[in-house]
């Protein structure tokens, strides 16, 4: 058994100290010498061609310095994470207001901005898609070579059979809306030429090396031309996935045509404009279930909205449909996931990646079904939970680390679910909703080949330990977890440990830090670094102490031999190994284990592991207003091991902050492709006042392939929340609400109509 | 429009310099004062990352005009605390984990330090609507409310 000193235990976060007097310096905050200024210059109309570009005015703006656009390439003019069906700068065609044209580069932010305005660009307008419908149904005409962008299936078991089997068919349509990530710094960033060819990137980002090979591809160098370093983030949510790629290869392009550093920070509206969002669904789900609550068959459809790129649509697309029916056993399945081009801004990465769309879903037709049934909504969840032994729906067989029926069971005594009897005779009608989730944790069988990351460790003589690893702290604690699987795995003391800002000279290539993947991956690759650095640091210390090395034991910052009890303090080692002068510096490799799955059928191991989640929502609903209030979230979460529990439920209370901001008050809405609101006044983020008390309640199945037995938290917080407050609201007017967000205004419409039928 | 010579007192010290006339506060801490603790999230007075004490009262500095805080006094985050020492409101962010990212947190910092000298015997409830200008987009608040409180008792003792 391990001696744990610090895992587990809620150290409090290294980077707070200077987050909390100001002196952290995001992106946002840096100035260098000589710096000038990029704005971006997009399209106006949301599908057309365009022929002449005019800077003649731009010019005339007082410090001007330079245009740039797809004539300034020297490499291949793509930013296509996946598929690459995206120009960095348009090339004749644009397909929404957004696409990018140019970047104009002036002395001042406002003089950038100023001149990016007055380029005048001379459009031939075509008729846009503005739909998943229209996308769908073209004949002709289509944005790209077709206007599908991608899509996923699974075919398991036999459905025609299930249905026949089944006591009761139930169908439902649901819809869920687009959510704009909304962090509170911008997108930012600042590229520097350096005199050798060189490229450096300081940027506000999630994925270091996703940047470098884009810069690199821009410029046809080879990757490791392009240095990219974190600057601290002021939130990303995935975010500044992708998105940062595109604006550091044209910042990039600009610096090296002016021979300048550039900083391009993209003022709000651009930024809510131009980038990326969470993708709207649309979907259809047909169930078939036996009288006793059997599930037995399911035929899903998921549309997606993918906008004029495909960008991590077919990665979303595909954790969709593999998570499709949520963490229950069915026999029989199939799954359709389309991804639909549409002159829309193109919408990708956000915490959850199809998955809260997903669960929307299949939460939303569990309680449908156990009401058509008349079972509890959670006996009827409980009748078919994946447990140890279990297949998924993509007939994966889970054998360890399967606490989702545990977390159902443990949110629903804390809820008091069995004994909640409302009066609902009132205005106020109260109501409780239950969601449950897996979620496939790392980057799964669609992105295996790129799932693995590494650390390096470097022990310094005064007895410090720098760490340096590839993914990145975005708020979410990686630094506070990094340190504390640090300090455990060598037996030192987390004060020792300096997480050092990631740098893609200073690690391989990691991966993107998204997919709740960083404990696992930064964890299993900090113990492989420690598996190659303690019996060095043994060995040292046995010539230190005079011992033999297999008595030597590191435990709690003190090394001794266990034989004479003679102890020395980790720095005197430390001291004494650069005396010595031995090597002090060590990598650590961890990639996820190998999947075995059926791209063609959806069938196999899609995820090597699966956090597990429930959330129950106590809502009140106003029957007046149509407005929602969500009294109380209850929230277990099975998260193998908790590495850091205030860690956890800091996650998931601003997890369950967001689900119901999409669930309920942020209404992104589009008028022939501009948005509409771009700011917090019409885009109504949750304040402390909308975002009710949390119960987190942590459930620990050890996951044997997870760092200490843990698995990821970021993203299963939010998964439930949505589906949990529409079951809620559901439950309590009695009537099924299939769409969010529930705005009063959508409450309001249900409730009237249903009056109108009475 | 045009430059304008002026005096402004921030964080106990004045500094003379030229401003525009159209200028705003969060502008000229940023960008001539170089203190750039106070942070731009929205620009449009909506989000409360920029928030100041002037004549220790919070204003959202994006929405303040520079011209209209001379002879007052203005203090930001910077200027909350010194060293090592932190106010109480700081010391339980930081202990209680009431902050993620960390871009909002300066603005939390300067809302809170004077509604809790206001109102030292705020309910949890009063302090969410003390609190209720400052958006976050990370810690879904809890861990906020709960620091302000724990601030507020030492702040009583």
């Amino acid at each position: 058994m391990e001696n744990l000193s610090t895992i587990g235990q809620s150290l409090s976060r290294p980077d707070a100290p200077e987050k909390v007097t100001g002196k952290t310096r995001f992106l946002t905050d840096i100035s260098v010498e000589n710096m000038v200024h990029g704005a971006p210059v997009y399209s106006s109309i949301p599908f057309g061609k365009f022929n002449n570009i005019d800077i003649s005015k731009a010019e005339k703006v007082d410090g001007f310095i330079a245009f740039v656009s797809a004539q300034d390439i020297p490499g291949e003019n793509q930013v296509g994470v996946i598929i690459s069906d995206q120009p960095l700068f348009a090339d004749k065609t644009v397909r929404y207001i957004g696409d990018s044209i140019g970047l104009a580069v002036a002395k001042t932010p406002g003089a950038a901005l100023e001149a990016a305005r007055l380029v005048k660009v001379d459009y031939d307008k075509k008729s846009p898609y503005l739909s998943i419908d229209k996308s769908r149904d073209a004949t002709g005409n289509f944005i790209h070579k077709t206007n599908l962008a991608c899509h996923h299936r699974l075919r398991n078991g036999d459905i025609d059979v299930g249905f026949a089997e089944a006591d009761t068919i139930v169908e439902a349509h649901f819809k869920t809306p687009y959510q704009e990530h909304y962090y509170l710094e911008p997108q930012a960033c600042i590229a520097f030429p350096i005199e050798d060819g060189r490229i450096k990137i300081l940027g506000s980002l999630q994925c270091p090396f996703y940047i470098q090979k884009a810069v690199a591809r821009i410029f046809g160098l080879p990757n490791e031309k392009v240095l990219v370093e974190q600057a601290p983030t002021g939130g990303a949510f995935g975010g500044k996935e992708d998105i940062p790629s595109e604006i550091c290869a044209r910042a990039a392009l600009a610096a090296m045509k002016v021979g300048l550093p550039v900083k391009v920070v993209y003022h709000r509206f651009d930024d809510v404009q131009l980038t990326s969002k969470r993708h709207p669904f649309q979907m259809h789900y047909k169930v078939g279930v036996r009288n006793d609550g059997t599930l037995v068959s399911a035929k899903i459809l998921l549309e997606e909205n993918a906008g004029a790129y495909a960008t991590l649509s077919t990665v979303v697309s595909y954790r969709a449909a593999v998570q499709a029916m949520g963490p229950y056993v069915i026999p029989n399945i199939h799954v359709d996931s389309n991804s639909y081009y549409t002159n829309l801004p193109p919408t990708g990465a956000f915490r959850g990646f199809g998955s809260p769309q997903a669960a929307f879903g299949h939460e939303r037709m569990m309680d449908i079904i156990a009401d058509k049934l008349k079972m509890d909504p959670m006996e009827f969840r409980l009748k078919n939970i994946v447990k140890p032994g279990s297949q998924t729906q993509t007939a994966q067989r889970l054998n360890e680390s399967v606490g989702a029926e545990e977390t159902i069971q443990k949110a629903a005594r804390l809820a008091q679910w069995n004994s909640f009897n409302p009066d609902r005779s009132g205005r106020y009608k109260h109501g409780l909703g239950m969601s449950a989730i897996h979620y496939g944790n790392c980057l799964g069988a669609a992105g295996w080949h790129m799932d693995g990351s590494g650390v390096n460790i470097k022990i310094l003589p005064s007895g410090d330990v720098h760490v340096a690893y590839g993914l990145i702290e975005m708020g979410q604690g990686a630094e506070t977890v990094v340190t504390q699987m640090t300090a455990d795995a060598l037996g030192i003391a987390p004060s020792r440990i300096r997480v050092l800002p990631t740098d893609s000279a200073q690690v391989p290539d990691s991966g993107p830090a998204v997919a709740s993947r960083n404990v696992i991956m930064t964890g299993n690759a900090i113990r492989d670094a420690a598996k190659k650095l303690l019996p060095v640091l043994k060995k040292a210390a046995s010539e230190l102490i005079e011992c033999h090395k297999s008595d030597i034991i590191i435990t709690n910052d003190k090394v001794t031999d266990n034989q004479s009890g003679v102890d020395v303090g980790f720095h005197e080692l430390c001291d004494f190994m650069s005396r010595s002068n031995m090597s002090m510096e060590f990598t650590g490799w961890w990639h996820t284990p190998p999947l075995e799955y059926n791209a063609e059928t959806g069938v196999g191991e899609a995820y090597f592991t699966y956090s597990y989640a429930t959330h129950i929502a106590k809502v009140r609903v106003d029957t007046l207003t149509g407005q929602v209030f969500v009294d109380k979230i209850f929230a277990a979460h099975d998260v193998g091991k908790a590495i850091n529990p205030a860690g956890i439920e800091g996650q998931v209370e601003g997890g369950v902050a967001q689900g119901i901001g999409w669930a309920i008050t942020e209404d992104f809405i589009m008028d022939r492709g501009v948005v509409t609101t771009p700011n917090l006044s019409t885009y109504l983020l949750p304040t402390a006042l909308d975002c009710p008390e949390v119960e987190t309640i942590i459930v620990e199945k050890s996951e044997p392939d997870g760092p200490w037995g843990a698995k990821g938290i970021g993203e299963p917080s939010i998964i439930p929340t949505a589906a949990a407050i529409a079951n809620a609201v559901s439950s309590a007017i009695g009537i099924q609400m299939n769409e969010i967000p529930l705005t009063p205004e959508r409450v309001l419409n249900q409730l009237n109509k249903t009056e109108i039928k009475k | 429009m045009g430059l304008k010579q002026i005096e402004l007192t921030v964080n106990d010290f004045s500094h003379p310099f030229l401003v525009e006339s159209d200028e705003t506060l969060l502008f000229t801490l940023r960008n001539r004062l170089y203190l750039t603790g106070t942070k731009e999230g929205c620009n449009q007075g909506t989000c409360g990352s920029c928030t100041v004490l002037l004549d220790g009262k919070p204003v959202l500095s994006c929405m303040t005009p520079t011209l209209r805080c001379v002879e007052k006094k203005v203090i930001t985050i910077e200027g909350i605390s010194s060293g090592e020492n932190l106010h109480p409101v700081q010391k339980y962010l930081v202990k209680n984990g009431g902050l993620q990212c960390g871009f909002c947190t300066p603005g939390v910092v300067m809302t809170a330090v004077p509604f809790l000298e206001e109102n030292p015997d705020a309910s949890r409830r009063e302090i969410k609507e003390g609190l209720s200008g400052n958006l976050c987009r990370c810690t879904g608040y809890k861990k906020i409310i709960d620091a302000l409180e724990n601030a507020a008792a030492e702040m009583r003792s």
